[in-house]
C-alpha cells in the first residue's frame, strides 16, 4: 500500500518517501516484526488456552470459552493458520 | 588505481548485470508474476505473514544480510593477495552467483508456500537433508563466533581508545530499550539521545592523544584509564602470559604489521624474536566481557538489549558508510591529503601480492583458487543470505515482482558495502586488519566531509563501527547458536533446553576455539562452511526449478562452482592446520589441539557436504525422469 502511495506521489515526493521507508526498513522494521511477534505469541497462547477445542486439544471450561469467543472470532483464521503451520528451529532465527 | 574509479566499477557492473542478466532470468525463468498471489497475501497473519512495501523490504532485507562479512572478508583476502583480485572476485561473484542465490532462496519460498530453505529441502530432497543443514548450521555458527570473538577480543586488547565506546554502546542500549519500551519515549527522541552518547562516547576514547619525541602514542585520559584496567588485571600474573603460542600464518589479529624496516616490533602480546604471541590476561578480560555483551544479547528478552544495541549500530554504521562513501567519491576530484600530505583518494596498497599457487614444504598454503573465494565471502556470495531470505524476506513480499529489487537489489547494495570496505583498506597505508579499516575510513571520512570531521575522530568511528558491526552479530549468532542447540539435541540431553546451559555451552566451544585456534584459518572455514551452505541453496533452488521442469543452468552453475570449490577450500584448510600446527614439532599442545579440532570440524562440514550433494542428485534425476513437476503447489492446481 505504502509503496502504491509512493508510486502515486512520485517524482522528488516519492523519491524522498521510497528513502524513508526503505531507511525505516533497515531501522526499525525488524524491531516492529519482533514486538507484533511477541504480541501475537501471548494472544496466541491465551487463544489456545481458551479455544483449543477448535484445534482439536480438550478444553474443559467451555463456559468462560463461549463468553470469549466474540472478542476471539476475528483472529480465529490466523490464529490456527498460525497454530497449524510446521514449523522448525529455522522460522524462530529472523 | 584511485577511489573513483572503484566507484564507476561498481555502478557500471551493478547497472550492467541488474538490466540485462537478472531482469532476463526473472522475466524468463522463474516468470515472476505481480498477479499471482503471494504467501503474504495467502497466509497473511499480521505478524509472520504480512504484505510489506518493497522500499522497507529492502531495507530489512539488507540490514539483515549486511555484517561484519563483507568488511572483513576484503580486508583479509586484500592482505593475502592483494585488492586486485578482491576486486576481481566481488565483480564477477556478485554478477553472476550472489545475487542468484539471494534472489532465488526468496522466490523459492514465495512459490513454496513461504515454507523455509530446510522445509524446502526436506521435500524437493530428502527428509535427512533438514537434519544435517541444521547441524551444519550449529558448526557455521560456531566458527562465525569464534573468529568474530577472535578479532574483537584483539583490537579491544590492543587499542585501549576503543572500549570506552563500545562499553558506553552497552549501557545506552539497556537504556534505550527501558526509554522505548517502558516509558514509552518519542522515538526520535530516544534514537537523538542514544546514538548521540554512542558517537561521542567514540570520538573520546582518542581525545588527547598525542605523539611524544620518540613517536610513541601516549594515550588520553580515557586511553590511560584502560591501559591503567589492562595493566592492573596483567599484574595479576605478574605480567606473564597466561600462556603463549605461534601463528604459522601471521595473520592473528595480535600480531603487529611490520615496520619500514620489513621486521614487526615487539609488543605487549608478541614477541618478535621468538614470534610467539603472548596471551596475557587483559586479553581474557576483554574476551570475558564480549561474552558478557553476547549473554545479554542472547538470553535478556530481545527487546531490551538485542534490539537496542542493533538499532543504536545501524546508526552508526548508516552515518559512518554514507560519508565514507561520499569520500570515496569526491576524494580524487578534489584532492584532498591527508596529515602525512598524501591524495586520499589513491590506492596505496599493492595491487597483487601473490596468487598462492606456489607449495611449500611445511608452510600454510594459500593459492587463489580456491582460498579467495572462501575468504571474501558475503560481499560476493553467502548462504546466510538465503537462510533470511527464505524465512524472513519471503514471508513479506507483496508481489512476486518485488524479489529481484529486494533480493538482488540487497545483493548489490551488500557488493558495495564490500567494495567500500576493499577501498578503505586499500587507501590505508598503514595499520593491518581492523586497525588498516579504520584508517582508511577515517581518511574518507575527512575527505567526506571537506574536512570539517578530523581523520583523528574519522578513525575512532572507524574503528567503533567495525567493532560494532562485529558485536552486534556476535551476540545474534549466539542466540541463533542457542536455538539451534536446543533444537539438535535438547531432547536426548534435556538440560540442554535451558536457555542458560545452552549458551554457556556454545560460549565455552567458543572459548576453546580461539584460545587454540588460528585466526586465518577459522575466518577461512568460516567462509568455506557459509559458501557451501550457498551452494546448498543454490541446490535447493536447482533441484525445485528442475522440479518445476524449468531450465535450472542460471543456479545449477554457479552452484556446482561453489560447491566443489568451497569443498576444495576446506580441504586445503584441514592440509595448512595439519602442516603448519598438528605436524609441527614446535608447536605446543594447544595449538595443536585447536588444530586438530578444527580438522575434525572441517572433516564433519565435507561429511556433511556429501551428504547432501548425493541426496540433491539423487533427486535432480528422479525430478528427470518424472513427466510432471513433483508436489509444488503449481502442478496440483
Amino acid at each position: 500500500m505504502a509503496d502504491q502511495e509512493s508510486k502515486k506521489a512520485g517524482g522528488l515526493k516519492g523519491a524522498w518517501q521510497g528513502l524513508r521507508q526503505t531507511i525505516y526498513g533497515m531501522a526499525a522494521h525488524d524491531m516492529s516484526r519482533s514486538a507484533l511477534r511477541t504480541r501475537a505469541s501471548m494472544e496466541h497462547l491465551f487463544i489456545l488456552i481458551t479455544m483449543g477445542d477448535l484445534l482439536g486439544v480438550p478444553i474443559l471450561p467451555p463456559y468462560y470459552s463461549l463468553r470469549l469467543l466474540p472478542y476471539v472470532v476475528p483472529q480465529i483464521a490466523t490464529w490456527k493458520r498460525r497454530m497449524l503451520r510446521e514449523k522448525d528451529a529455522s522460522d524462530g532465527m529472523f | 588505481m584511485n577511489t573513483l574509479w572503484v566507484v564507476v566499477t561498481a555502478v557500471v557492473v551493478i547497472y550492467v548485470a541488474y538490466t540485462q542478466y537478472a531482469k532476463r532470468i526473472d522475466r524468463n525463468v522463474i516468470k515472476a508474476d505481480a498477479k499471482r498471489a503471494t504467501p503474504a497475501r495467502m497466509y497473511m497473519d499480521g505478524v509472520d505473514f504480512m504484505p510489506t512495501s518493497k522500499n522497507v523490504l529492502y531495507g530489512y532485507h539488507f540490514k539483515s544480510i549486511a555484517a561484519a562479512g563483507p568488511i572483513v572478508g576484503p580486508i583479509t583476502a586484500a592482505y593475502i593477495w592483494g585488492w586486485l583480485p578482491a576486486l576481481i572476485w566481488l565483480v564477477i561473484g556478485v554478477s553472476f552467483i550472489g545475487w542468484v542465490s539471494d534472489y532465488s532462496a526468496i522466490m523459492v519460498a514465495v512459490r513454496n508456500d513461504g515454507n523455509s530453505l530446510s522445509a524446502i529441502s526436506y521435500k524437493v530432497i530428502a527428509p535427512r537433508t533438514r537434519t544435517i543443514l541444521f547441524i551444519f548450521i550449529f558448526f557455521y555458527l560456531l566458527l562465525l563466533a569464534g573468529a568474530f570473538v577472535g578479532i574483537l577480543a584483539a583490537i579491544l586488547a590492543a587499542r585501549p581508545d576503543v572500549p570506552f565506546g563500545i562499553i558506553v554502546l552497552a549501557l545506552m542500549g539497556l537504556l534505550a530499550g527501558q526509554m522505548m519500551y517502558r516509558w514509552k519515549m518519542n522515538m526520535l527522541l530516544v534514537t537523538v539521545i542514544v546514538v548521540a552518547a554512542t558517537l561521542l562516547a567514540m570520538i573520546m576514547g582518542p581525545m588527547g592523544q598525542k605523539h611524544a619525541p620518540n613517536g610513541a602514542l601516549i594515550q588520553g585520559p580515557i586511553g590511560s584509564a584502560i591501559v591503567s584496567l589492562n595493566k592492573t588485571v596483567d599484574n595479576m600474573n605478574g605480567n606473564q602470559p597466561l600462556f603463549a603460542l605461534q601463528d604459522p600464518t601471521g595473520a592473528d589479529p595480535r600480531i603487529p604489521v611490520p615496520g619500514p624496516d620489513g621486521k614487526r616490533p615487539t609488543t605487549a602480546a608478541y614477541d618478535a624474536a621468538t614470534g610467539m604471541i603472548r596471551t596475557l590476561p587483559d586479553y581474557l578480560l576483554w574476551m570475558v566481557f564480549l561474552f558478557a555483551f553476547s549473554y545479554l544479547g542472547a538470553n535478556m528478552p530481545i527487546w531490551r538489549f538485542a534490539q537496542p544495541v542493533n538499532y543504536i549500530g545501524f546508526w552508526v554504521m548508516f552515518i559512518t558508510i554514507v560519508l565514507s562513501g561520499i569520500g570515496a567519491l569526491t576524494a580524487p576530484l578534489t584532492g584532498m591529503k591527508d596529515a602525512a600530505g598524501n591524495l586520499i583518494g589513491a590506492f596505496a596498497l599493492a595491487p597483487v601480492k601473490s596468487l598462492g599457487f606456489a607449495i611449500e614444504a611445511g608452510k600454510a598454503w594459500q593459492p587463489l583458487w580456491p582460498m579467495l573465494f572462501v575468504t571474501i565471502a558475503c560481499g560476493a556470495i553467502s548462504g546466510w543470505h538465503a537462510l533470511v531470505g527464505s524465512i524472513g524476506t519471503a514471508r513479506q513480499l507483496e508481489y512476486e515482482t518485488d524479489g529481484l529489487p529486494v533480493g538482488a537489489g540487497s545483493m548489490f547494495g551488500e557488493y558495495t558495502l564490500a567494495l567500500l570496505s576493499l577501498v578503505a583498506v586499500s587507501i590505508a597505508g598503514v595499520g593491518g586488519g581492523g586497525g588498516r579499516f579504520a584508517t582508511g575510513v577515517g581518511k574518507l571520512i575527512y575527505a567526506g566531509t571537506f574536512g570539517l570531521v578530523p581523520e583523528v575522530w574519522g578513525t575512532a568511528l572507524g574503528f567503533g563501527a567495525f567493532v560494532l558491526i562485529v558485536l552486534t552479530v556476535t551476540q545474534l549468532v549466539f542466540r541463533v547458536m542457542r536455538v539451534t542447540l536446543t533444537e539438535w539435541v535438547g531432547d536426548v540431553i534435556p538440560p540442554v533446553r535451558n536457555m542458560h546451559v545452552s549458551t554457556t555451552i556454545s560460549m565455552l566451544l567458543t572459548l576453546a576455539l580461539v584460545l587454540t585456534g588460528t585466526w586465518v584459518y577459522l575466518w577461512q572455514m568460516f567462509g568455506a562452511s557459509n559458501q557451501l551452505m550457498a551452494a546448498l541453496s543454490l541446490l535447493v533452488v536447482t533441484v525445485w526449478l528442475r522440479s518445476e521442469k524449468r531450465n535450472p543452468t542460471y543456479a545449477m552453475i554457479p552452484m556446482l562452482f561453489m560447491y566443489f570449490t568451497t569443498i576444495f577450500a576446506t580441504m586445503v584448510t584441514a592440509r595448512n592446520l595439519y602442516v603448519t600446527i598438528a605436524a609441527n614439532p614446535k608447536m605446543g599442545a594447544l595449538p595443536v589441539a585447536g588444530a586438530w579440532a578444527m580438522i575434525v570440524l572441517a572433516a564433519l562440514l565435507i561429511v556433511a557436504a556429501l551428504f547432501i550433494g548425493w541426496d540433491g542428485l539423487k533427486a535432480y534425476r528422479r525430478y528427470g525422469a518424472t513427466p510432471a513437476a513433483l508436489g509444488t503447489k503449481e502442478a496440483r492446481s
